[in-house]
């Protein structure tokens, strides 16, 4: 069985609005480098960060008094999805599935430093709840309303892949009629840190080099459907574990062949200036178009493939992809995630052109 | 619309591995069951000098890397990952024909303590790029799979402390809709000072003993541990002549709004988790001959829970298991599986350790600390956690 995407919606370092931000990826836009301090070294990361008007629109709630960035975004992408969607979804008949890497790293870093610095007496107890990784979901299921089935899914890079499988195994299973998917991220310099010590990080200085990703933040959120709403998530590859970098690419490929490349016309890759770069091109081979959104937004890990859908649904309805004027031909899109800490996986789209057409004439 | 599928295949648990401080494997586990054995010691991982609790169930670190070959990349494995391959070689005794088409497991913290280790680290240069790379919640587990060449994809669900009850019921759901016929699910999480520091600053840990549904109930206490559950469609299983330990006929799922820290007092979240999971059993209340309580020994978690049991059930035996090996988090809903498994198997009630007084305002009739013979043939395991995350589940002896 498959599922169809009824609405869409993201908050990037470029803004949020569906189609504003495409449009200005299509125009080559890239969002400002700011420059992150390392609170323990001389260290310092290069970030793209969320602009404050992108969450201007959020309805206040008791539930985001005292939530971090991580559950603003959530709430914006989530409450976003669903305005998309033409038919508002049946909520008691709705699942919430969120995707995460890091989480609310910002309140578990001042909530660990406080034991370390002051001692456990005076760890605060309104930091600890918000670091658990099903905080942002909570809150979200609360401003929502939904009372059933949320889950919360965590993995690397690619952990929006695994959302979005687990939310059309509900579907089919016929549990909910819709799955709200929804994925964050949040900028802290401790994550950059440990990026950096990973060797995975663009070096501060020389940030026109085009080695080692950089990290950026926000949102992403898909509302999945079984009602045929135009664009339909033709097959989702919940994909398998490399356990060293060399085995990338060969995972890639058994994804992509049982994704079915050669029906798609283009592919959203996950390349983000570190070794996933290279694994993929490795994986598509010279022939296969594919777009990047990761090189141009940045990597937010976790958010990361709800982007890439994204990116992928836009590139199917307005026909164009950002780099290239040549127009897309055919309905089919594959999105490939490719994480940096051993997951992979993918999807297939398809798209019913005329649909779109009507809806955005 | 897309018909869902009308079909409801069966589930058969075919393979189970445990790690707790009730002990390493099944055998172990139930001997502590049996005997009521407090496992609850103080804690020596991290120093507990300004917390007001100061014990843990813990797992001994020199048991638990027994018959490991100690290599370079097995020595930078996080415990939890340690704890998964413990409880994964376990199950792979009972069932090494098992193929897993995707493996799905909770936690709430992974490898928690390589992160603290990591920030302690910071501005000293004594970081290691392993403590980065073996932190993410998903390594654990992925690790461990790849010590028995597993190649599945791994979903890893982080609801707080219903993660391992939500991994189990999640895979049971979808062989259950003929999605998948072989899932491994289960949960695993290891003790951290960030987490201890958390639950003691939010005092819903106790420096007392800890005393499920007792009237004089002060809080928790953590615990930590793996465990995993084979699980595969009844008929698939039977084909191939699988040995079939019990079978998963329910599973429910709530989310209670009330709070992200404390549930709804009216008990009204545990309560639809457990009716769900007795409408997809197909039973009423009194087809349930045991209730493993999620039981944290937190005020206002027994106090909902307990009313929503004394709403739905009858006098039905009840434990929590918690007072013996305390409360492991994400891997707590599936070690209490496994703890409702050898109930089944035994027909043994588990005891409710440490149980002094009864509370007043709850009419339970709780197991208190001797385990009990009985006859029965359904059991029900609750798991709640922060969030608001409720979820039930029921086994049934084959």
């Amino acid at each position: 069985m498959s599922s169809w995407i009824a609405g869409l919606s993201w908050v990037t370092p470029l803004g949020s609005g569906v189609d504003s931000v495409w449009q200005r990826l299509l125009a080559g836009e890239r969002p400002p480098l700011e420059k992150l301090q390392s609170e323990h070294n001389a260290a310092s990361y290069l970030v793209h960060r969320v602009p404050d008007h992108a969450t201007k629109n959020l309805p206040p709630h008791p539930r985001l008094r005292r939530a971090s960035a991580i559950s603003r975004f959530a709430a914006a992408a989530g409450l976003g999805a669903i305005a998309d969607a033409e038919v508002a979804p049946n909520l008691e008949r709705s699942a919430l599935v969120f995707a995460i890497s890091n989480g609310g790293v910002i309140y578990t870093r001042r909530f660990y430093s406080e034991i370390v610095k002051a001692g456990a007496q005076s760890a605060s107890p309104l930091l600890f709840p918000e670091t658990v990784f099903n905080a942002p979901a909570s809150h979200l299921a609360a401003i929502l309303g939904i009372c059933g089935i949320s889950y919360t899914v965590v993995g690397d890079g690619a952990v929006g892949v695994l959302a979005l499988k687990l939310a059309d195994d509900l579907l089919a299973s016929g549990q909910v009629d819709t799955c709200l998917v929804v994925a964050a991220e949040e900028i802290d310099p401790l994550v950059c840190e440990a990026y950096r010590q990973w060797r995975l990080l663009r070096n501060s200085r020389s940030p026109e080099n085009g080695r080692g990703m950089i990290v950026s933040e926000g949102a992403g959120a898909v509302l999945l459907s079984r009602n045929d709403s135009g664009c339909e998530v033709k097959k989702i590859d919940a994909g398998s574990n490399f356990f060293r970098r060399a085995e990338a690419s060969a995972k890639l490929r058994r994804t992509l062949e049982r994704l079915g490349l050669k029906g798609a016309s283009f592919c959203i890759g996950s390349a983000n200036g570190t070794f996933v770069g290279a694994a993929e091109r490795r994986a598509l081979g010279e022939n296969v178009r594919a777009y990047y959104p990761k090189l141009a937004l940045g990597d937010s890990i976790g958010a990361s493939v709800l982007w890439q859908v994204i990116a992928a649904v836009q590139g199917l309805r307005t026909g164009r992809l950002p780099g290239s004027v040549e127009p897309v031909r055919g309905s089919g899109a594959i999105v490939l995630a490719c994480g940096v800490n051993q997951q992979i996986g993918g999807l297939a789209l398809c798209s019913d052109r005329e649909k779109y057409r009507s809806a955005l004439s | 619309m897309n018909p869902p599928p009308k079909i409801a295949r069966r589930v058969a648990i075919v393979g189970a591995g445990v790690v707790s401080p009730l002990g390493f494997g099944l055998g172990e586990t139930l001997q502590s069951l049996r005997k009521g054995t407090d496992c609850v010691t103080p804690v020596t991982a991290f120093s507990v000098d300004k917390t007001r609790c100061k014990t843990a169930g813990q797992i001994s670190d020199s048991r638990l890397l027994e018959g490991m070959n100690r290599s370079r990349r097995d020595r930078r494995l996080h415990r939890a990952s340690h704890m998964v391959i413990a409880a994964l070689d376990e199950v792979w005794s009972q069932t090494d024909a098992f193929k897993p088409e995707i493996v799905i497991v909770g936690t709430t913290s992974g490898g928690m303590t390589f992160g603290e280790r990591f920030y302690r680290t910071l501005g000293n240069g004594g970081c290691s790029a392993a403590l980065i790379a073996n932190y993410p919640p998903q390594k654990q587990i992925v690790d461990a799979l790849e010590k028995f060449h597993i190649d599945a994809p791994v979903q890893v669900i982080a609801n707080a402390c219903a993660s391992g009850t939500n991994a189990i019921g999640h895979a049971f759901s979808t062989i259950r809709a003929g999605q998948y016929q072989r899932v491994l699910a289960g949960g695993y999480d290891a003790l951290s000072e960030l987490v201890f520091v958390g639950f003691d600053s939010l005092q819903a840990s106790t420096p007392e003993k800890c005393r499920p549904f007792d009237a004089k109930r002060s809080g928790m206490v953590l615990g930590e541990g793996a465990a995993l559950l084979a699980l595969e469609e009844l008929e698939s299983a039977q084909r191939r002549g699988a040995e079939i330990l019990a079978e998963i006929v329910g599973y429910g799922i709530s989310t209670d709004n009330h709070h992200l820290t404390q549930p709804n007092p009216d008990g009204s979240g545990p309560r639809r988790a457990m009716e769900q999971a007795l409408a997809g059993a197909d039973l009423t209340s009194g087809g349930i001959g045991y209730v493993n309580a999620h039981g944290t020994a937190t005020v206002f978690n027994d106090a909902a829970e307990g009313k929503a049991i004394e709403q739905m059930f009858d006098d039905v035996p009840i434990s929590s298991t918690k007072g013996m090996m305390g409360h492991s988090l994400g891997a707590a809903g599936a070690i209490e599986a496994i703890v409702s498994l050898l109930a089944l198997q035994h027909q043994l009630l588990p005891p409710n350790i440490n149980f002094r007084d009864r509370d007043p305002e709850l009419r339970l009739n709780i197991i208190a600390n001797q385990a009990r013979q009985a006859e029965f043939d359904c059991v029900l395991s609750n798991s709640f956690g922060f969030g608001g995350t409720n979820a039930s589940i029921v086994l049934r002896k084959m």
